[in-house]
């Protein structure tokens, strides 16, 4: 499958599931609307409609040979099955950072999430620098919002335990 | 009206928005320096600062950063032929050929003085024609202002990427994310999680959406650029040097006014036309992409000459022009600022204060881009694999900041993946954030319109007005049509 076929499906999938079941369930319509208003899932499911008719064109013209040029993506050379890989351990990340940032609190989640995208970058060579980055970097940050700003970041339930 | 310009540059004139506007400058020159890094992320970034600031500095500050990096954009591309910005591309053509030759500095201060000409007549255009489009704005209905609002939406998704049906799924997407919050009966629309009722808010959406695309780019992709630096060389522009591209300067200008003030157009197809048209009409043509000043001086001008003019549609109707105007419009409604006719009304006080510190930020980029000139040649060479975290987490900081709200710093993950998402399909990523700040007003304005006309949808035709918009749609997009039609039918011929 090509990718402006890949694309055109995508887009009629992602918009017929807003229209036919998202818009549905998750826009209650109130009980009274005032004289002649629209109701609220007027707009979405017209932007819904119209977003399908987008999809199938670009469908269309995919499967026709119409579609536009697709720009050339520069990478290092790997694999697709390795650049996947790094994007899986990228969602990875910014999900673990989300579900511990409770626990260890806002400055250890982002020391540790900023390491963790300064390796998965590729550098290796500036190790004073990624230290630097990564551990003052959130520490000046951190320092800068609570005293210039006033705000309060979370500290963790698992660092109050300990005593900090 | 004197009084009122007194009192506003008394108000400007204070050491607080001296600082803000410097600082907003050098930023920005900076920012647009580096490779990789561009004005609508300098722009974004600094929105969440501008919560806890008073509205006209915060403007103030945000004008800044953009006309810093518009200019700071050619400074990559005339020292490592990597524009800063789309729209310095042009400046690289003749740029980086003068730097290798050791003209390098004779090149940036070209580019200093045709962005500081062309920012400061495009200041004076904005200050001279948005007053009267708000006037003529305040006699404008519901349904003018939704076929208006759809006029900039179709002209944005027309020009943003090489294909008017993506550019128009790109709306739609945004439209959709629009929708979501509480609507005008009281009705939670795909409010998922108890956080999603108040809607997602403008700032993570739309620094996820152009902030962390870079860095995902680079984790999976790793294409970092590690050009070498030329040498800043000669610097001084002679009097003859200047007064033969003084012609492709005030052009440029007037090129940059013209096309910044219509919707979706932009510095950077102003660079290039201007660039064209500096090329056509030059005695020096032949030089033109070898080292020919007067090509840099016709994309600087030309490029930040659209700066102050992307304003007048934001001041005067209310209605961005590009990403950083939409920016722009987010950090208005934020300060409790509508922009569009009203505020020439109610607010016309900040009005002046913003004139007249925009005129003073045309002078600043003057200042800062000599002071800074020396120091370009390693800005433009730190590397994309430390900045880009730092990136990350000033995003990171930056909209926690706003609401202390974790929620948030998650919409602000989960669009950058979304951005990343788009670059891969090709889906341009301008008109999504354009649709998503317009949506709530074009949907406000639609559902009034029908209201006002009993369900009638013939309303959206009722008034010369609204034809006059709705001629001007077919026009954008039977031009797109054929030049996408035009591009396919070369691209056969080549195969």
């Amino acid at each position: 499958m090509t990718m402006p076929v890949l694309r055109g499906l995508l887009v009629v999938a992602f918009f017929a599931l807003f229209a036919f079941y998202l818009v549905p369930v998750f826009v209650p319509r109130p009980a009274f609307i005032p004289g002649f208003a629209p109701p609220p899932d007027m707009w979405p499911k017209t932007v819904s409609l119209i977003g399908i008719v987008l999809g199938l064109l670009a469908l269309i013209l995919a499967i026709r040979g119409g579609a536009p040029a697709e720009e050339a993506v520069e990478t290092d050379g790997s694999s697709v099955k390795r650049m996947t890989l790094r994007f899986a351990g990228l969602v990875f990340a910014f999900g673990l950072f989300l579900v511990a940032l409770p626990y260890v609190g806002f400055l250890i989640a982002t020391i540790l999430l900023t390491l963790c995208m300064v390796l998965m970058t590729g550098e290796r060579n500036y190790r004073i620098w990624i230290v630097l980055l990564s551990v003052g970097g959130p520490i000046s940050l951190l320092l800068f919002f609570n005293s210039a700003l006033g705000t309060q970041f979370p500290k963790g339930e698992l660092i109050k335990i300990l005593g900090f | 009206m004197l009084n009122e310009i007194l009192v506003a540059l008394a108000a400007v004139a204070t050491l607080q928005n001296f600082l803000i506007m410097t600082a907003g400058i050098w930023g920005g020159v900076i920012v647009g320096a580096i490779p990789g890094m561009t004005g609508t992320m300098a722009v974004t970034l600094a929105l969440p600062f501008t919560f806890y600031m008073a509205p006209v500095p915060s403007i103030l500050l945000l004008v800044a950063l953009y006309k810093g990096s518009t200019y700071g954009g050619s400074v990559s591309a005339i020292l490592i032929k990597t524009p800063g910005t789309a729209s310095a591309a042009c400046t690289a053509l003749d740029g980086y050929p003068l730097a290798q030759q050791g003209k390098g500095g004779k090149a940036l201060n070209m580019a200093l003085y045709s962005s500081v000409i062309g920012d400061f007549l495009s200041n004076i255009s904005l200050i001279f024609f948005a007053a009267p489009l708000a006037l003529l704005a305040l006699h404008i209905g519901p349904p003018e202002f939704f076929m208006l609002m759809l006029f900039a939406l179709t002209t944005v998704a027309g020009v943003s990427g090489n294909s008017l049906l993506l550019g128009m799924v790109s709306a739609a997407l945004g439209l959709l994310l629009a929708t979501v919050g509480e609507d005008l009966y009281g009705s939670f629309r795909f409010a998922f999680v108890p956080d999603m009722q108040a809607g997602l808010s403008i700032a993570p959406v739309l620094i996820g959406l152009f902030a962390l695309p870079e860095l995902i780019k680079l984790v999976v992709m790793r294409a970092a650029k590690t050009d070498e630096a030329a040498p800043l060389g000669a610097q001084h522009v002679t009097r003859d040097e200047f007064m033969g591209s003084l012609r492709s300067i005030l052009k440029g200008s007037v090129i940059g006014s013209i096309l910044g003030a219509i919707p979706g157009i932009g510095p950077s197809s102003a660079a290039f036309f201007s660039y064209g048209e500096a090329q056509r009409s030059s005695k020096n043509s032949a030089n033109f992409g070898k080292g020919e000043l007067e090509g840099i001086a016709a994309s600087e001008s030309a490029n930040n000459g659209a700066c102050g003019a992307t304003m007048i549609p934001l001041l005067a109707l209310g209605v961005p022009g590009d990403v950083i105007t939409g920016v722009m419009l987010g950090a208005f409604m934020i300060q409790g600022l509508t922009p569009g006719p009203l505020l020439f009304q109610t607010n016309m006080h900040e009005i002046y204060m913003l004139f007249i510190g925009m005129l003073v930020s045309s002078v600043l980029l003057f200042f800062a881009g000599k002071v800074t000139m020396r120091m370009f040649t390693k800005v433009a060479l730190i590397p994309q694999t430390l900045l880009t975290p730092l990136v990350l987490l000033l995003c990171i900081f930056g909209i926690y900041s706003i609401a202390s709200s974790t929620f948030d710093v998650a919409v602000l993950l989960v669009m950058g993946l979304v951005g990343f998402g788009m670059f891969l399909l090709n889906i341009p990523a301008a008109p999504f954030l354009i649709a998503f700040i317009l949506g709530p007003m074009i949907e406000e304005n639609l559902r009034r319109a029908l209201a006002i006309s009993r369900g009638d949808p013939a309303v959206l035709l009722s008034s010369p007005i609204t034809w006059v918009f709705a001629v001007l749609i077919i026009f954008v997009l039977g031009l797109t049509v054929r030049r996408e039609f035009l591009k396919s039918k070369e691209r056969r011929v080549q195969q």
